[in-house]
């Protein structure tokens, strides 16, 4: 049971992290290779701000979220817009990946000259605590990250479903030159989108840093499983992201009782594999993605 | 007239290409040279299948490795000659590349990338935690140590690197000629209509996928063999450091920045990025932590930013402004073709 | 299309001249004051994620470096002065190997020192043995790197194998000194070179005591979760569990066992990340009552231990680590090569080197003598185990065995209590 309760509390996170990614990557078309760098800052900022101020983290959700919105509002403006522009007749936007390769090099990079190279973990007074379930034992912080992962992504599902910005996103994810002669800002909707994306990883770091390390490159750590996670829920699906990072979260835990651990990382590998020749558009996936 | 221009220029690239090593005396430098020139070897064979196909694959680290390490046991297990060997690791890759391009060439863009990751990075696992394969011995993550056997033309190892400049020169120039003869065929054609639109390429009667496929095997065979080439040079094989992630987006990177699906873009990005991040690595690499890497960040992101046909396009632009036909005016039209 | 490709061709040409003529013309005439100066090129990893670990190497050879020249420099040279030149490998083999060509080439180094990992270590020394010159490995312990029959390769560590033969000393000794049977014992570690070596070594020695191995769980270095081990290793109960772990996961195994209140005999890491100073900061209380193997410690008692650590306390802000101890001790022995070798020439220094014996003065502080087989191993290089127990409600690494090396009136604290008892 343990182990199904800690496969669900660490897929959560995975989902989180996912679901910044779905966005970009179902409304925009782009690999967002900065994720994991993104994640890393914002895993910085927050553990920065939380050892300066000595708020609890959970609190810092609503300074470190505009904060990485800001921050993907002008990466999307200043760096990502340009060169899609450059590109708009060419139908794989390979130059805006790379970018994005590119950018998470200089992020990791920037971080290291600014923060030095070393692992610090923030020790919050939920930290080493544990919570019991019956029989179950799950540590607090994870237990905490399950609670704000599902609180988030239902938010933000209803933001996408209720208000005209959403409404707006889910459009240009569909067709973006439809939505264009519809008259929606479509620049403005793919920053706003960005921006979004990048704060949802600002929230995945809160709930990461009380029982996770934060190095220069963490983001590494999490960046392959969330595009996984991604593909597994299907595009732009937010349901889709956090099922799909449960599953991924399930798979792991369960899988590592019976075979080694680096061997469930292949596993995963495996299912991702089949899943995208089976159903390439992922379990959620929206028939316009294609 | 202009046909003999071109050959001079070309005869005068090779006499100098050949004279390197009598210029650059210094080990070192021609160390540097001769990993310069893997990189665009590599980049360009990369270029084959993501550049003229436009299959953005991030998995090639698969290729090098399964060149490397096949032939590399082969070596040290039978005695058996890289010379011959290397022609069992390029089937070997051309194998794989068979069996990854299968299932995965009917999925599209980002799905295919995503795909070439998922299984690179689950064979560095598997390559990680495999100590034995029958007779062979791989290693696991402590890696595969060649044998060493001295001075040896049949074994590929020299104590000099001038040999080794030679071989990679040679390869440089087959990768060149390949890209060359892909690009005039009509399998060139097929891959640029693929690239363009797969529907419509389809429409028109090109088998996707089998067009598809062989670029991907040619693309497999030539970078098993620069996994070779860097098996016999380094003479230490480390899982992450041959399959592992680096190793495959460097390619992809150096590829692009330079023109990726041009002939020499590959190339010029391949020697010039290298060049530029061991010049970086040379004079800022003991200094601040993360500084060099951070320059060649900014370098290839504003590359991209504002030249993103790559490197290729901004020189062919260049060149066209000092030496082009009056009747041309710079700018965009630099890239076209202005007829000879 | 032809004219493109001409003016291609001729950029081409103009490109590669150019880099012949930069590459050709670099370097070069720097052998004036060679007398009075004696280059050691060290490659060490500055950037990438073990960049903290190769920073504290630098410091610590820079300190030595400075004393010795301060105190003369090499006198059989004319008070030569010794110059460090420092190459960062990123971590990476092939940078490794290519730093090594660059500073036996450029440099003309008299001898290389370095490197941090075994894995650069490895490719970097056939260089060396290669151009002939001495390569002074102080802390990579990987077996092979003194097993291949290389002449100009010496490494002052231990051999990886070694700290694992001297845990399974240390377990049957405990096991008798405290009347509780060892029957069997857990193997997790992390899926690198280090990890894989460190089981072998232990497959080897463990089932020679007579103890089985129930648990055999390698995992990925960069993982988001070790939960999953640790559930099964809560399940499987051996009555050992034995680790080899970099600093983050050491921390996350660590705090993770202690959610679950996983209760062996005994934790007993094997060095690495369990040695590092921030493995407390990041892993709490959650660390007490581990017990580490390591090859010198601040408290360890041997003689100049506490003087050098406290001038380098003083120096850099932190204390030394074993790896730091290596690096600083590696200098003292060179110098001392240097001084009988009487020359800057990496032949003889490889032969002083051969020939080094050593039994006073600072080195002592690492190993009361210093004395290399004929590969090139340092012989009896020394080997300590700690156990992170708490004085006056600090955390501290105290040394507890052997005996004689043992912080002076500490004790061992055997079975485990128990995560915060």
């Amino acid at each position: 049971m343990s182990v199904v309760a800690n496969g669900l509390s660490m897929g959560a996170i995975y989902g989180l992290i996912a679901l910044g990614l779905t966005l970009i990557f179902g409304i925009m078309k782009i690999i967002n290779f900065a994720q994991g760098a993104l994640l890393m800052l914002s895993m910085m900022i927050s553990y920065w701000l939380w050892k300066l101020t000595g708020l609890n983290p959970l609190i810092l959700i609503l300074i470190v979220g505009p904060i990485m919105f800001v921050v993907g509002y002008l990466c999307q403006r200043f760096l990502v817009r340009p060169v899609l522009d450059s590109e708009k007749n060419v139908r794989e936007p390979v130059s805006v990946l790379l970018l994005t390769a590119a950018l998470a090099i200089v992020l990791e990079n920037l971080a290291l000259m600014i923060f030095g190279a070393d692992y610090v973990m923030a020790k919050t007074s939920f930290s080493e605590q544990t919570i019991a379930l019956g029989a179950v034992t799950v540590s607090a912080a994870r237990f905490y990250g399950l609670i704000i992962a599902l609180v988030v992504a239902g938010v933000f599902w209803l933001f996408l479903q209720r208000t005209q910005t959403g409404r707006n996103i889910r459009a240009t994810g569909q067709d973006r030159n439809a939505a264009a002669l519809m008259g929606i800002n479509v620049p403005n909707t793919f920053a706003i989108a960005f921006g979004l994306g990048t704060a949802l990883l600002a929230v995945a770091a809160v709930a990461l840093i009380p029982f996770y390390y934060v190095h220069p490159s963490v983001g590494q750590v999490f960046m392959t499983k969330a595009f996984i996670v991604v593909v597994l829920g299907g595009l732009g699906s937010v349901p889709g992201a956090i099922l799909g990072g449960i599953l991924i979260g399930l798979i792991e835990s369960i899988g590592a009782q019976y075979m080694t651990a680096t061997l469930t990382v292949v596993l995963v590998y495996a299912v991702f594999l089949m899943v995208l020749f089976v159903k390439p558009s992922g379990m959620f996936g929206s028939r316009y993605d294609w | 007239m202009k046909f003999d221009k071109k050959l001079l220029l070309l005869i005068g690239l090779v006499v100098i290409l050949l004279l390197v090593p009598m210029m650059v005396t210094r080990p070192y430098f021609l160390h540097v040279i001769i990993m310069c020139l893997l990189w665009a070897y590599l980049a360009s064979s990369w270029n084959i299948i993501g550049g003229f196909a436009g299959q953005l694959s991030l998995g090639h680290g698969i290729y090098t490795a399964t060149g490397a390490y096949v032939t590399m046991m082969l070596f040290n297990t039978f005695g058996i000659s890289p010379w011959l060997g290397l022609f069992v690791g390029g089937a070997a890759a051309v194998l794989i590349s068979v069996l990854i391009g299968f299932p995965t060439f009917g999925l599209r863009g980002a799905y295919y990338a995503l795909a070439t990751v998922a299984i690179s990075e689950g064979i560095v696992v598997i390559i990680n935690s495999t100590h034995e394969l029958g007779p062979f011995s791989v290693g696991g993550a402590e890696g595969l140590i060649v044998k060493m056997v001295g001075d040896s033309a049949a074994a590929l190892q020299f104590s000099s690197k001038i040999p080794y400049y030679y071989l990679i020169l040679f390869m440089l120039f087959l990768v060149i000629a390949v890209s060359y003869w892909i690009k005039t065929s009509k399998l060139g054609y097929c891959l640029i209509a693929l690239k363009e639109d797969e529907d419509a390429a389809a429409a028109m009667g090109i088998n996707v996928r089998n067009n598809k496929l062989i670029a991907a095997m040619i693309s497999a065979f030539m970078t098993a063999l620069g996994g070779v080439f860097y098996a016999v040079l380094i003479r230490y094989l480390e899982p992450n450091a041959i399959a592992g992630g680096s190793m495959s987006t460097q390619m992809v990177f150096l590829s692009i920045v330079g023109g990726s699906g041009t002939i020499l873009g590959p190339v010029i990005g391949g020697i010039l990025l290298s060049l530029i991040s061991e010049v970086i690595r040379f004079y800022l690499g003991g200094q601040l932590m993360g500084l060099h890497l951070f320059i060649y960040g900014v370098i290839v992101l504003l590359v991209i930013m504002y030249q993103p046909r790559g490197i290729v396009a901004l020189l062919g632009q260049i060149v066209q402004r000092f030496s082009g036909p009056k009747t041309v005016e710079g700018g965009v039209s630099g890239v076209k073709d202005s007829g000879a | 299309m032809k004219k493109r490709g001409t003016r291609f061709i001729g950029l081409l040409v103009t490109m590669v001249m150019l880099i012949s003529l930069v590459a050709g013309c670099g370097g070069g005439g720097n052998s004036a004051d060679k007398a009075k100066e004696i280059k050691i090129g060290t490659i060490l990893p500055l950037s990438g994620s073990a960049a903290p670990l190769g920073k504290i190497g630098q410091q610590a050879r820079d300190m030595a470096i400075e004393e010795i020249n301060a105190a003369g420099g090499i006198k059989s040279i004319g008070g030569a002065q010794i110059k460090m030149i420092y190459a960062d490998s990123k971590g990476d083999p092939a940078t490794g190997v290519s730093e090594a060509e660059r500073l036996i080439t450029m440099e003309q180094v008299a001898l290389l020192t370095g490197c941090y990992q075994s894995g650069v270590a490895m490719p970097s020394t056939e260089v060396a043995e290669r151009y002939k010159v001495p390569y002074f490995v102080d802390v990579p312990s990987e077996d092979k790197i003194t097993e291949r029959g290389f002449k100009y390769v010496f490494r002052l560590a231990e051999k990886t194998s070694w700290r694992n033969r001297d845990q399974t000393k240390f377990i049957t000794e405990m096991a008798k000194t405290y009347g509780t049977p060892v029957k069997t014992v857990g193997l997790i570690y992390e899926n690198t070179a280090w990890g894989q070596g460190a089981v072998k070594a232990w497959e080897k020695y463990l089932p020679e005591a007579g103890l089985e191995i129930v648990m055999k769980e390698p995992y990925p270095t960069n993982s988001s979760d070790l939960t999953p081990v640790v559930l099964k290793a809560k399940q499987l109960k051996p009555d050992i569990i034995m680790m080899v772990s970099y600093v983050s996961d050491a921390a996350l195994l660590t705090k993770t066992f202690a959610e679950h209140q996983v209760k062996p005999l005994a934790f007993i890491g094997t060095s690495g990340g369990f040695a590092d100073p921030t493995y407390y900061d990041l892993a709490g209380n959650a660390s007490e009552y581990y017990f580490d193997i390591s090859t010198w410690e601040p408290d360890v008692n041997r003689p100049s231990s506490q003087d050098v650590n406290n001038k380098f306390k003083e120096k850099y802000g932190y204390a030394m680590n074993a790896e730091a101890v290596k690096a600083y001790v590696g200098m003292y022995i060179i110098a001392d090569a240097l001084e009988r070798a009487a020359s800057a020439e990496p032949e003889k220094i490889r032969e002083a080197l051969a020939a080094t014996d050593i039994n006073q003065g600072v080195t002592q502080m690492y190993a009361a003598q210093t004395k290399f087989d004929e590969t090139g191993q340092m012989i009896n290089a020394p080997i300590v185990i700690c156990q992170y127990q708490k004085v006056d409600g600090k955390m501290e690494r105290i040394t507890v065995w052997p005996q004689e090396e043992a912080r002076v009136g500490s004790h061992i604290v055997w079975p485990y209590p128990g995560a915060g008892k």
